[in-house]
């Protein structure tokens, strides 16, 4: 879990996730991170999410969880 | 659905560009994006800047300028010219065909099979299909494939989706038996029911282009287009691309019996810089045998990259030597189509400015 919240991290360019937050919540969010995203999905944890599949999430750790489960 | 031939090559490419340069700079004002996300944009990408062409110009006019070019520097006869294939989603009319109309201006021959093919991303592996097929055929030796998109027009200038990737160009292709007989492997795959994922709505006989079909609507992440604009899905066509890709080049390498690593260059359509580095990954192919600089130079022009991106890495290295390449499209229909073959001594394989 640490892990896959680091590279959201990263993606949004943050130092540090509120894992209680949305991905909309964060002014850094745009469509380039959603996109960056979906890529890491399918590279490192080989899952195939929407676009609107991500932003359904009512938390990032509702995200989280959905891909490490 | 796989397929094999034989005695049949490549005799020549020539791409042909428009002059006009766009850089991303100058259209990146009217994206809802801060300049910082716009650089983050380019960065990611690999966008710089892309060839457009000028209002009133066709693809049939690059394809034209190009044929005029091999036949003036005598690398192409009119009477040797027995098929006319023209690849394109950017017709000239409804009706006639595109082909026919190039055929008439150059008034070539009557025992000549012209075909208009509606095709995209893949359109210069499904060309080359066809070609190839029409060259079992006792009564034609030679068959030029055009390939041509000028789609600018299509695209929003306030689709940062799109607009900074796309570009306008042509290839011509000469393919023609051979005396070679070493195989030539080629697939194509087709899934229909994503067939919107890349799309204009408006302009066609479903939804003629009204004054309603012009007006600017807001999406979610803050493009604007009307439905006579070209509309992109970039996660679905992601996720399409990552997903049947690699196991099509598997499926392909192993029908011809060669290893990955066997293969000189990897020539695949070219959507941006980040979805080509991230399939080259996924293959387990090193990037420097997939070249990802058609788009930052040209834009993309469908069909065309491929051509494009053999004649601007390769040049005249391929007028003499011979590689092996593996050449793959992927996109609109959805359809995905790749080809192994040798390909050198070609006669010409440059590029031209219009």
């Amino acid at each position: 879990m640490e892990e896959l919240i680091e590279k959201i991290a990263e993606i949004l360019e943050v130092e540090e996730v509120d894992v209680n937050k949305k991905f909309t919540d964060y002014e850094e969010w745009d469509s380039l991170c959603g996109l960056s995203l979906i890529a890491m999905l399918d590279s490192d944890y080989n899952m195939t999410m929407k676009n609107k599949d991500i932003l359904a999430f009512n938390s990032i750790k509702e995200f989280c969880e959905a891909v490490i489960k | 659905m796989d397929f094999v031939f034989k005695n049949k090559r490549i005799g020549g490419i020539l791409t042909i560009l428009p002059k006009k340069v766009v850089k991303f700079e100058e259209e990146m004002g009217n994206y809802s994006f801060s300049p910082a996300k716009c650089m983050k944009l380019k960065l990611a990408m690999g966008y710089k800047e892309h060839r457009i062409a000028e209002p009133g110009q066709c693809s049939s006019d690059f394809c034209k300028f190009g044929l005029q070019y091999l036949f003036d520097n005598d690398l192409l006869k009119k009477e040797e010219i027995d098929a006319l294939l023209f690849v394109s989603q950017s017709a000239d009319y409804y009706m006639p065909p595109t082909s026919n109309i190039i055929h008439g201006h150059f008034e070539l021959k009557h025992d000549c099979l012209c075909m208009d093919i509606n095709q995209g991303c893949a359109g210069f592996e499904l060309g080359l299909i066809q070609a190839f097929m029409l060259l079992e055929q006792p009564s034609i030796n030679k068959v030029i494939l055009m390939n041509a998109d000028v789609l600018s027009p299509k695209v929003s200038d306030r689709d940062r989706n799109s607009k900074p990737l796309i570009g306008d160009a042509a290839s011509i292709t000469i393919v023609e038996k051979s005396d070679d007989d070493s195989t030539i492997y080629a697939n194509i795959k087709m899934d229909g029911t994503g067939a919107f994922a890349l799309n204009i709505p408006a302009g066609g006989f479903r939804m003629p282009s009204t004054s309603e079909t012009s007006v600017m609507e807001q999406d979610d992440a803050g493009n604007y287009r009307s439905k006579d604009n070209l509309v992109m899905q970039g996660d679905d066509v992601f996720n399409f691309v990552q997903r049947e890709v690699p196991p099509m080049i598997e499926h392909l390498l192993e029908q011809a019996d060669v290893q990955k690593e066997d293969v000189d260059w990897y020539m695949f359509h070219q959507p941006n810089k980040f979805m080509l580095n991230k399939l080259a990954d996924k293959l387990g192919v090193p990037r420097e045998k997939m070249p990802a600089n058609i788009v930052e130079n040209f834009g993309n022009a469908s069909g065309v990259t491929v051509p494009t991106c053999i004649s601007f890495n390769l040049g005249e290295q391929l007028t003499d030597k011979t590689m092996k390449l593996c050449m793959a499209g992927f996109g609109v229909g959805l359809t995905w189509s790749s080809i192994y073959m040798k390909m050198g001594n070609l006669l010409f394989n440059n590029i031209v400015e219009f």
